[in-house]
């Protein structure tokens, strides 16, 4: 016992080195990320053209619920800069909150199941900013809050399945339970991350546009505000994920000092 | 034979002998470990004579199914000759099916959990997946029985008037599909809110959201069966196999997760 908290602080000590370096880390891909969104945001507002409505595989306009998805002119495609971008950035960190959940079950490490849950969590706040102004440009380019098309409903679905996992956490109270459910969870739920990216490309009829693609045909004007938004994103998310990892690391450095100084009490 | 006898001792004795007898019934099996369809076969009868003397599964979830039709009774009642009930046949139905399977899959552990009777098997060298599937198949074999009852009522109540297409049998293979896979994902999902706080809700907001796609697929097929399948079979065809393929990937997740689920 008294070798293993040894141990432990050794690992402490080592982290602490390290988290001072990633938290640099983290906050120079903070800064930058924000400097990358800022410049999408502007180039987006004040240098890419205008677009006319979502690009429908059949070239003809669209009802929806009775309001013409025309190809007039569109100011409101100007979202397309932030909406798309945040939400790949979200299906990046449910896949890599999945990829670190096989990494708990195959090692059972505590550590993956930290990242595992830090990566859904910072995937939450994407996918609550992909909804909201998901949202907005529904109601402002189909006429309706909400229709029960494929990709938003496969993106709602996979919403649910992310709260759902901490609602899993919060029940379980075993540690080692808990992040053993959680990990299964967090694959199965990964499952509709894909489906949601492709169901685009599999279900011709949704309203969609394909946007990811080689042949995008998409003019520098248009495609540097979005790659500057993508990557700006990823960054802002990673900076996020890595500052809150140390600050985990660290309040768990804290409960193993508390303990082995409480040992040497006794 | 009395309620009274059959439980709490009777599910781990029977389990024991069951895999004994099966263990001992295959000669390719070695004496000591029972293969693993012997032992699939013991878990499945083991539920299936729990079920046989408590009859509680299928009675509950039958009664609950009559509720929900009932309820469907008091929500129509109003709508008079505007709506043509037909169009939302199939929603309806599946709706009855999703909330009496929840029911039912909840159900299905306290048994397991009430008497020991998990630990027990768990002790024993079982394999993990022989444990799943059975598990799935016996709650399979619940769910077809009450909606064998519940359908034939489903159309008594609510489409004995309605100009009901010719095929009208072709909702068989999207009920089946969709039997096999809530079966499947939610003895899965139920072993894990075994459990945990508050698990009635908890296996609902897990469950409801993995089964969306599957449940998309199976009400329009069942829609198209309804309403004439004519001129639609491609897309009938279609739901199926997206039915179907989620049901294959789901149940193939669940079975390589569940050693993880019930823990070593």
């Amino acid at each position: 016992m008294a070798n293993e908290s040894a141990n432990e602080r050794e690992a402490g000590g080592g982290r602490r080195w390290s988290s001072g370096r990633w938290t640099t880390v983290a906050i120079v891909a903070v800064v930058l990320g924000c400097a990358l969104t800022t410049l999408d945001f502007l180039w987006a507002f004040l240098r890419a053209p205008m677009v006319s409505g979502a690009n429908l595989s059949d070239g003809q306009a669209a009802i929806i619920n009775g309001t013409v998805v025309s190809t007039r002119l569109l100011f409101s495609q100007k979202i397309f800069y932030f909406h798309v971008p945040v939400a790949i950035v979200s299906f990046c960190f449910i896949i890599a909150a999945a990829v670190y959940a096989v990494m708990f079950l195959a090692r059972r490490r505590e550590s993956y199941d930290l990242r595992s849950r830090l990566c859904m969590l910072v995937g939450l706040v994407f996918i609550v900013a992909t909804m909201i102004s998901g949202d907005l440009w529904t109601r402002h380019d189909w006429g309706v809050w909400w229709v029960w098309e494929p990709r938003l409903t496969t993106y709602f679905i996979l919403m649910l399945l992310v709260i759902a996992y901490f609602i899993l956490r919060a029940a379980v109270e075993d540690p080692e339970t808990q992040a053993r459910f959680a990990a299964v969870f967090a694959i199965v739920a990964a499952i509709d991350a894909p489906i949601s990216f492709f169901i685009t490309r599999l279900v011709p009829s949704s309203i969609h546009p394909v946007v990811i693609r080689t042949d995008s045909g998409l003019p520098p004007d248009m495609l540097v505000p979005f790659l500057a938004g993508i990557f700006g994103m990823a960054l802002v998310g990673f900076g996020f994920f890595r500052l809150r990892l140390t600050l985990e690391e660290q309040a768990m450095e804290v409960e193993s000092l508390k303990r082995s100084y409480e040992e040497l009490l006794d | 034979m009395g309620k009274g006898d059959s439980k709490p001792e009777g599910t781990l004795a029977d389990t024991a002998s069951g895999a004994r007898d099966a263990g001992a019934g295959s000669p390719a099996a070695s004496p000591r470990r029972a293969s693993a369809w012997a032992q699939y076969r013991a878990l499945l009868a083991k539920d299936l004579r729990i079920e046989a003397r408590t009859r509680e599964m299928v009675v509950s979830m039958g009664v609950y199914a009559v509720l929900v039709l009932t309820v469907y009774g008091a929500t129509l009642s109003q709508t008079g000759d505007a709506l043509d009930v037909l169009n939302v046949a199939s929603g309806l139905l599946w709706a009855m099916v999703v909330f009496t399977s929840l029911l039912g899959l909840n159900r299905s552990f306290s048994h397991e959990r009430a008497d020991g009777c998990m630990e027990g098997v768990l002790l024993a060298p079982v394999s993990r997946s022989a444990m799943f599937f059975a598990k799935a198949t016996s709650n399979f074999l619940f769910m077809l029985v009450v909606e064998v009852i519940a359908v034939p009522l489903f159309f008594l109540f609510f489409l004995a008037g309605a100009q009901v297409g010719p095929s009208a049998w072709l909702i068989v293979p999207p009920l089946l599909l969709g039997t096999v896979g809530m079966a499947g994902i939610g003895t899965f999902m139920a072993t894990i809110t075994m459990d945990t706080r508050g698990k009635d809700v908890l296996l609902a907001i897990l469950l409801i959201p993995v089964i969306f796609p599957l449940l998309y697929a199976c009400v329009s097929s069942t829609s198209i069966a309804l309403l004439d399948v004519v001129g639609q079979m491609g897309t009938y065809l279609r739901s199926l196999a997206l039915a179907g393929g989620y049901d294959v990937i789901m149940l193939a997740a669940a079975w390589g997760l569940y050693e993880f689920v019930v823990g070593s």
